[in-house]
């Protein structure tokens, strides 16, 4: 087994783990991101689910550069997490400087932010698609195919990570625990906002502030997200991450 | 059978307030009188609870005395849908079937759809607003997007307030001058807006809307013609917005 065969069962084992107790959604869609990046060789990776209005809603980005790229897509319905979400089916664009006539914008914002390839893969449960993955590159190559088929099997995880369980879930169930994705994203987003004014930071370090505090409590994202944001809770910054009054 | 909505204050115990029916009016109640049943799970959870049968095992291990009162009743399906956005949570719509088994997935869309619609009426309540449907469709559909709750979260901490009255004071802020929700949140981040709670209990529509100078920090003040990173996907609004 080479080392990176090694690593790839490594993440998929630690993708596993999040699936028993204390599992957070938007942590986990979040290491995804990162994990996707890391052993499929691109340079960043954003998770896309739809909502009750057929809407994609952008759930987690490995960098904040990707973030933003990726919200090109959402603001102007266009782009290879749309296409692969619509289809069904992967998308690939080997060089996006080509792609000024299939996603006008999305192309342009991509370009811009140095990213010339990109790759979107649905995320399905049978004849459902939840959303898509997306992968970005700054290499304008198309994927091989190996690669493609461990981002599908990547995008699986995250499938069956927001389905939360293994077996073939009722319907209900998928609709209950999107509906909770999505719910706790914009519940991390009051949290990230509620941040920037009482640390007087800006929204990425927020965000990083927040994940840090989780971690060193060993505490779900979310509920540290409620807790803060009802008032129950203070952080006072990342060196000092405490909920104790200031001294 | 019907439909009922249950609101709460501050995010705890539901009261039913609404309900189609006598049948309807009494299951909410026992939800409450027992403190047990989907719909206290529903916002607690923030996400929807879709029981196909009130008489099942799951159910009768969920919520014990629950399960059985409503099956005594005859009632099978029990539905949850929250009313709220992540730390704002104001109410729960209920349905009940007297069969069991799932709604459709059309069905439960325009649950959620109506949802969301309730809870920018219980936000404009709040303020006194009256809103028109239409306008009511448009708002559930943008609230959805990162930076409203982005800056309703810096609201809620600048101004001592719940998320809940935070939202709707950038909602009522959004409806006195006649600019989209979305752009109004982008200048909240960015610091160039500044909003004042001091009506915060519902007397006056619009609350103390101030613009502010840009501050020296240059990242704070995106330039013009930049695409709002902060859209979260909202087809109709995208759909108007065909630039160059």
């Amino acid at each position: 087994m080479s080392a990176s065969d090694r690593r790839v069962r490594e993440v998929f084992i630690e993708l596993s783990d999040t699936l028993v107790d204390d599992f957070d959604i938007i942590e986990f869609l979040d290491r995804l991101a990162v994990r996707c990046s890391e052993l499929l060789g691109v340079s960043a990776c954003g998770i896309m689910l739809v909502d009750h209005y057929g809407a994609l809603n952008l759930v987690a980005a490995s960098t904040e550069q990707a973030r933003l790229v990726e919200l090109t897509q959402v603001q102007n319905l266009e782009g290879p997490c749309l296409d692969a979400f619509t289809t069904g089916r992967p998308v690939q664009q080997a060089d996006l400087r080509a792609a000024d006539v299939r996603w006008p914008r999305f192309a342009a914002a991509a370009v811009e932010a140095g990213y010339l390839a990109v790759q979107g893969i649905p995320m399905r449960l049978r004849d459902t698609v939840l959303g898509a993955v997306n992968l970005l590159s700054e290499v304008a190559e198309p994927l091989s195919d190996d690669t493609i088929a461990l981002g599908q099997a990547l995008a699986d995880a995250a499938t069956i990570g927001i389905v939360h369980q293994r077996a073939v879930a009722r319907q209900e169930v998928v609709t209950e625990q999107l509906q909770a994705a999505l719910n706790s994203r914009i519940l991390i987003e009051q949290a990230k906002g509620f941040l920037t004014h009482s640390l007087s930071v800006g929204v990425d370090e927020a965000f990083a502030v927040l994940r840090a505090y989780a971690r060193e409590n060993n505490r779900r994202l979310t509920d540290v997200a409620e807790d803060l944001v009802q008032g129950r809770l203070s952080i006072h910054g990342a060196d000092s991450a405490s909920d104790a009054p200031p001294a | 059978m019907g439909a009922g909505l249950s609101m709460t204050r501050d995010g705890g115990i539901l009261e039913p307030l609404l309900a189609t029916s006598p049948e309807v009016d009494d299951l909410d109640e026992l939800q409450f009188a027992l403190g047990e049943g989907p719909s206290g799970d529903a916002i607690a959870t923030g996400a929807p609870v879709l029981e196909t049968d009130l008489a099942g095992v799951a159910a009768g291990h969920r919520w014990p005395a629950f399960a059985s009162a409503g099956a005594e009743r005859g009632v099978r399906g029990t539905f949850a849908f929250p009313v709220g956005a992540g730390a704002a949570k104001v109410g729960v719509l209920s349905v009940y079937r007297w069969e069991p088994g799932p709604l459709r997935a059309d069905q439960v869309k325009d649950a959620l759809v109506f949802a969301d619609a309730v809870f920018v009426l219980a936000l404009d309540h709040r303020r006194g607003l009256s809103t028109d449907l239409d306008e009511v469709i448009e708002a559930a559909f943008t609230a959805r997007r990162a930076e409203v709750h982005q800056a309703a979260g810096l609201v809620a901490a600048q101004q001592r307030i719940g998320v809940t009255d935070a939202l709707a004071l950038l909602r009522a802020h959004a409806y006195s001058s006649a600019v989209p929700l979305h752009r109004i949140a982008t200048d909240v981040m960015a610091g160039r807006l500044r909003l004042d709670s001091d009506h915060v209990d519902g007397t006056a529509p619009g609350g103390g809307g101030q613009i502010v100078p840009p501050p020296t920090d240059p990242d704070a003040s995106a330039p013009a013609g930049t695409p709002d990173p902060e859209d979260m996907g909202s087809p109709q609004a995208e759909l108007e917005q065909e630039e160059d």
